[in-house]
């Protein structure tokens, strides 16, 4: 039997986007953060992202990479529908449209005349990171700290959280997440991959910027 | 007196002979497929072969079910881990396997000879500027680092688009990395043998290895379960229901058959000596078998022993003669005529199992013959030998011979029976022929269920419906398959099926790699284009300098064929897809969701090429049958002639041929009759056993109109014959209650078929006519 693309691993880029929903949940554990910073915990970070969590937030995202001499620049919204459906859609320079909804992944693009789902199951890395961001809306603070080693830096209103994939398949992929904000505002998403390539995503929201 | 001990001593020389020969080149076979027919066509024969060792054979399915959907898939993953390693196994897939690296780099080199997107202008300024163009897009997405390794060598997208082409196979959804069944019930995976399906042992080892490797790593707690399927697992499972159903029923029939002797002749003598003939014919049966054939089946042995149960009967027409006034051999010489011509038409319907061309069939009959030949010649010279002097069983009363003798009279049921039957054949709405092969597996409905709701789930082909198409060489083939496609995909398109599999997917032939590497550029020309293209999008200087090496050396690369896969796991599917058979060269391509039958056909039939066939293997293998039933029909035809005549010769009249004859001519209708009525159809296995019903209901016959002088003397024969009669009813009778249907068909037809004919024979019998 011959395994084909479907075994090759996650479309991790969708980080980003998935830990919009995972931070803007309730968290009841504490992390190591709060013994370094004792002023802003990641429970804290949680909460406050819930509390002023909007819709839609407009992105830029930029994607650095070894085979690039310029980095590749895409604008669109991030958009977030309680309980789990998230989305990303991209406006320039083309337009594209990812959508995870349960377990399904669809992935639509006007240029490539395109549409495709796919099974979270066929994606392991990506996986992880759906579920921190349900066990988060569950509540469920214990399943995130599964997925991920959280480390809180700075104050109330200049924060980052570092999480870094506790999952093999994802650590092969992706180094970890950088996330910057102030209060209950994420300005920028860096995600690291594992071989020194990087994506940042910058957040301009109405207040943000 | 001395002289006449010679045949004992003869007979123990040959015996411990033949229990030497039997201690130690005695080879008793399990595996089914060496029961298996050859086919009588081409096809057939392919099928058959397929069927052997082909890799469909070898693939067991597997479910684990009854537990969280994780747990499910903790234990898919271990199990697998577990069994990878297994010198036993081949493969173990669970849907977290991708290709190793080795055979990911060996495709990744080779990508210029397999891809078909490959075309005329793929290396021109233009194409390259789309391909460089949607490069820069899969890198801003969120597929960016997966293709990212390859885009420097390769920008055209040819390796990525391969993988892609070959997995049209729909595959099972997955959870936490591996299959499961769409409701998450159940973890699914297939595991390859490297023994042949129908090897029942070895497949049983494997079996059982699976089973205990899950149960050490289930929890004991925990409620999951492991199922099994496949054709692997159906072997084994036949095997053993046959071997436990032989046990039983060989059991039960020496016990019934041994308490009917002791309550008739109350005699421990009589049943030692009994034993001497039934042993020897067994014995002479297993080295007969063992010599020709290399190997004794485990069913032949099992069932040949109970069909042997038959030559008892001889020793019970002797005993039952023994007067105290005259010796054993005088006795055995008296009855020794019409025994020899029972014996002679029995054999003759027994041999025609030999002619059947159906190796499990031929392995009985030589059994039987041979056995039955040595029964007959210890009866005749070692047993009167061995008798006590004086030794008679038992007193029979002459009233049962004029018992039996007032039967005639009684001649009319006879005729009446006849007319029954034929209105019960007339009437009856239960098809004649058996034409369905599926009714004779002994497997159970839900077994059946099980494996066809697996396949589902797994999206394995379920092996009915195939194309073959022939070759007088792999390049030929090859071609063919590739003319083939096009023609495929429509059918596709207009839904008469869903899916195929064909080898040209995986290996082009000589000429369109050939075509292929027409289309790669000299390096001058592609550096060329190449810096055309490139202008303006932000790609690193140089990147792409391993993409025009390594189209500089697919140039120069030989071309590919079977052997550059061998040992891989597209090695392995090509395997099962082309493999040369006598002299040709064969592809196999399976089809999946055949909605169409018929239009498939037609279809298939107007390309024109008739080495392209549609096969339908359920048809073919019911075709495969039918023709072993009607070359059957035409031995049992054939045996009735040979029979007929050496009953002339050895009655010495053809008016004497009548009465012997027309009572089993009766008793084969209202057999047929009975069966029908019943709502059984006649398969092959039928027929045969009616072979076995000639040549009991002759000896019947035989004896009933055997010429006697006395009242005691016929009263003798009679109670001989109910005897034989009964050990044989007793015998078959219960073989028609074993669950094996193809037991059950030669239980319920020989029973009936002895009944009838002893019943026919007896009421038939012209004794007025003989007395004189």
């Amino acid at each position: 039997m011959m395994c084909g693309i479907a075994q090759i691993s996650p479309f991790l880029l969708f980080g980003g986007l998935l830990l919009v929903g995972t931070v803007a949940a309730p968290e009841n554990a504490s992390s190591r953060g709060d013994d370094v910073t004792g002023a802003w915990t990641v429970e804290q970070v949680v909460a406050s992202l819930k509390e002023e969590r909007e819709p839609e937030v407009p992105f830029e995202e930029a994607t650095h990479s070894s085979l690039l001499s310029a980095p590749l620049i895409v604008r669109g919204i991030l958009r977030f529908t309680p309980p789990s459906r998230l989305e990303k859609e991209v406006l320039e320079p083309y337009h594209e449209r990812y959508v995870v909804e349960g377990d399904l992944v669809t992935f639509e693009s006007e240029r490539k005349r395109l549409k495709k789902s796919i099974s979270l199951g066929d994606y392991p890395g990506l996986r992880g990171f759906v579920e921190a961001f349900r066990a988060g809306f569950t509540g469920d603070a214990g399943r995130l700290m599964q997925s991920y080693d959280t480390v809180i830096e700075g104050t109330r209103l200049k924060w980052t959280l570092v999480l870094r994939p506790r999952d093999p398949a994802g650590r092969a992929m992706v180094e970890d997440l950088v996330f910057a904000g102030s209060e209950g505002r994420i300005s920028s998403i860096v995600i690291h991959a594992a071989d020194g390539d990087r994506s940042v995503m910058t957040l301009r929201r109405g207040a943000a910027k | 007196m001395r002289a006449s001990r010679w045949p004992v001593f003869i007979w123990s020389i040959c015996f411990v002979g033949a229990l030497w020969l039997a201690a130690t080149e005695l080879s008793i076979h399990s595996d089914l497929s060496d029961l298996l027919p050859e086919g009588t066509t081409n096809t057939q024969r392919l099928l058959l072969t397929q069927v052997r060792s082909g890799l469909a054979g070898r693939l067991i399915l597997v479910a684990i079910e009854g537990a969280e959907p994780d747990e499910l898939a903790r234990l898919s993953r271990d199990l697998s881990k577990r069994l990878q390693g297994d010198a036993q196994i081949d493969f173990v897939g669970n849907g977290a396997q991708g290709l190793p690296s080795d055979e990911q780099e060996l495709l990744f080199r080779l990508r210029y000879f397999l891809s078909s997107t490959l075309q005329v202008d793929t290396f021109s300024v233009d194409s390259l500027r789309g391909a460089l163009e949607k490069r820069l897009d899969d890198l801003r997405s969120p597929f960016g680092l997966l293709i990212k390794e390859y885009i420097p060598s390769d920008p055209t997208g040819e390796f990525l688009g391969i993988l892609q082409s070959w997995s049209e196979w729909e595959a099972p959804t997955k959870h936490r990395e591996v299959w499961m069944s769409a409701d998450l019930q159940r973890a699914l995976l297939v595991v390859q043998t490297k023994a042949a399906g129908f090897d029942a042992e070895p497949q049983a080892a494997i079996q059982q290895h699976i089973q205990a490797v899950f149960q050490r790593l289930r929890e004991d707690s925990s409620s999951a379960r492991l199922l099994l399927s496949g054709p692997g697992v159906f072997a084994v499972e036949i095997q053993q229901t046959i071997e436990q159903e032989i046990w039983w029923l060989s059991v039960t029939a020496s016990l019934l058959v041994v308490v009917f002797l002791c309550v008739t002749y109350r005699s421990v003598t009589l049943m030692v000596l009994s034993l001497i003939p039934l042993t020897s014919g067994i014995l002479a049966g297993l080295v007969a078998v063992n010599s020709w054939f290399g190997f004794v089946h485990g069913i032949t042995l099992g069932f040949g022993i109970t069909l042997l149960g038959v030559v008892d009967d001889y020793p019970i027409h002797l005993f039952s003669h023994l007067t105290r006034k005259e010796s054993a051999q005088t006795t055995m010489r008296a009855i020794w005529p019409t025994m020899r011509l029972g014996i002679v038409t029995t054999a003759i319907g027994f041999s025609s199992l030999l002619l059947a061309g159906f190796p499990a069939l031929a392995q009985l009959g030589l059994f039987a013959v041979a056995g039955l030949g040595t029964a007959a010649v210890v009866t005749r010279w070692v047993l009167p030998v061995c008798i006590p002097a004086g030794f008679v069983p038992r007193d029979i009363s002459p009233d049962l011979g004029r018992l039996v003798g007032g039967l005639p009279k009684a001649k009319i049921v006879v005729p009446v029976a006849v007319i029954l039957a034929t209105i019960v054949l007339i009437w009856s709405d239960t098809p004649l022929w058996q034409e369905d092969l599926e009714s004779l597996s002994p497997l159970s409905a839900d077994k059946k269920e099980l494996d066809q709701h697996l396949r589902q789930e797994l999206g394995a082909p379920d092996v009915r419906d195939l194309l073959v198409v022939e070759g007088t060489s792999v390049e030929a083939l090859l071609m063919k398959a590739e003319a083939m496609m096009p023609r495929l995909e429509q059918l596709r398109e207009g839904r008469v099926l869903s899916g195929y599999d064909i080898v040209s997917r995986y290996l082009p032939s000589h000429h369109m790699q050939q075509d292929r590497l027409k289309v790669l550029p000299e390096r001058e020309v592609l550096e060329r284009n190449l810096a055309v293209a490139q202008k303006g999008l932000p790609f690193m200087p140089g990147l792409f300098a391993p993409f025009v090496t390594a189209v500089a050396e697919a140039r120069s690369l030989p071309f590919i064929d079977r052997d550059t896969f061998r040992g891989t796991t597209l090695g392995m599917k090509l395997e099962s897809l082309l493999f040369s058979h006598q002299d040709e060269w064969l592809a196999i391509v399976p089809l999946r969701g055949v909605l169409d039958r018929t239009q498939l056909a037609t279809a298939a039939a107007s390309w024109g090429d008739t080495s392209v066939s549609y096969v339908d293997l359920k048809e073919e293998s019911n075709r495969l049958m039918r023709a072993y039933r009607n070359r059957m029909m035409q031995l049992v035809g054939w045996g009735t002639i040979a029979i007929t005549v050496s009953l002339a010769v050895g009655l010495g009249s053809i008016t004497r041929l009548g009465p012997v004859l027309a009572p089993i001519g009766c008793a084969l209708i209202v057999v047929v009759a009975v069966l029908k009525g019943s709502g059984e159809s006649i398969s092959l296995f039928h027929v045969a056993t009616f072979l076995l019903v000639i040549g009991l209901g002759l000896d019947y016959s035989l004896f009933f109109n055997r010429r006697e002088g006395t009242e005691s003397e016929r009263a003798k024969t009679v109670f001989g014959l109910l005897v034989c009669s009964t050990t044989t009813i007793l015998v078959f009778g219960l073989l028609a209650f074993s669950k094996i249907p193809v037991l059950h068909a030669i239980g319920l037809t020989a029973a009936c078929g002895s009944l009838c004919c002893l019943l026919f024979s007896g009421l038939m019998a012209q004794r007025e006519a003989t007395d004189a």
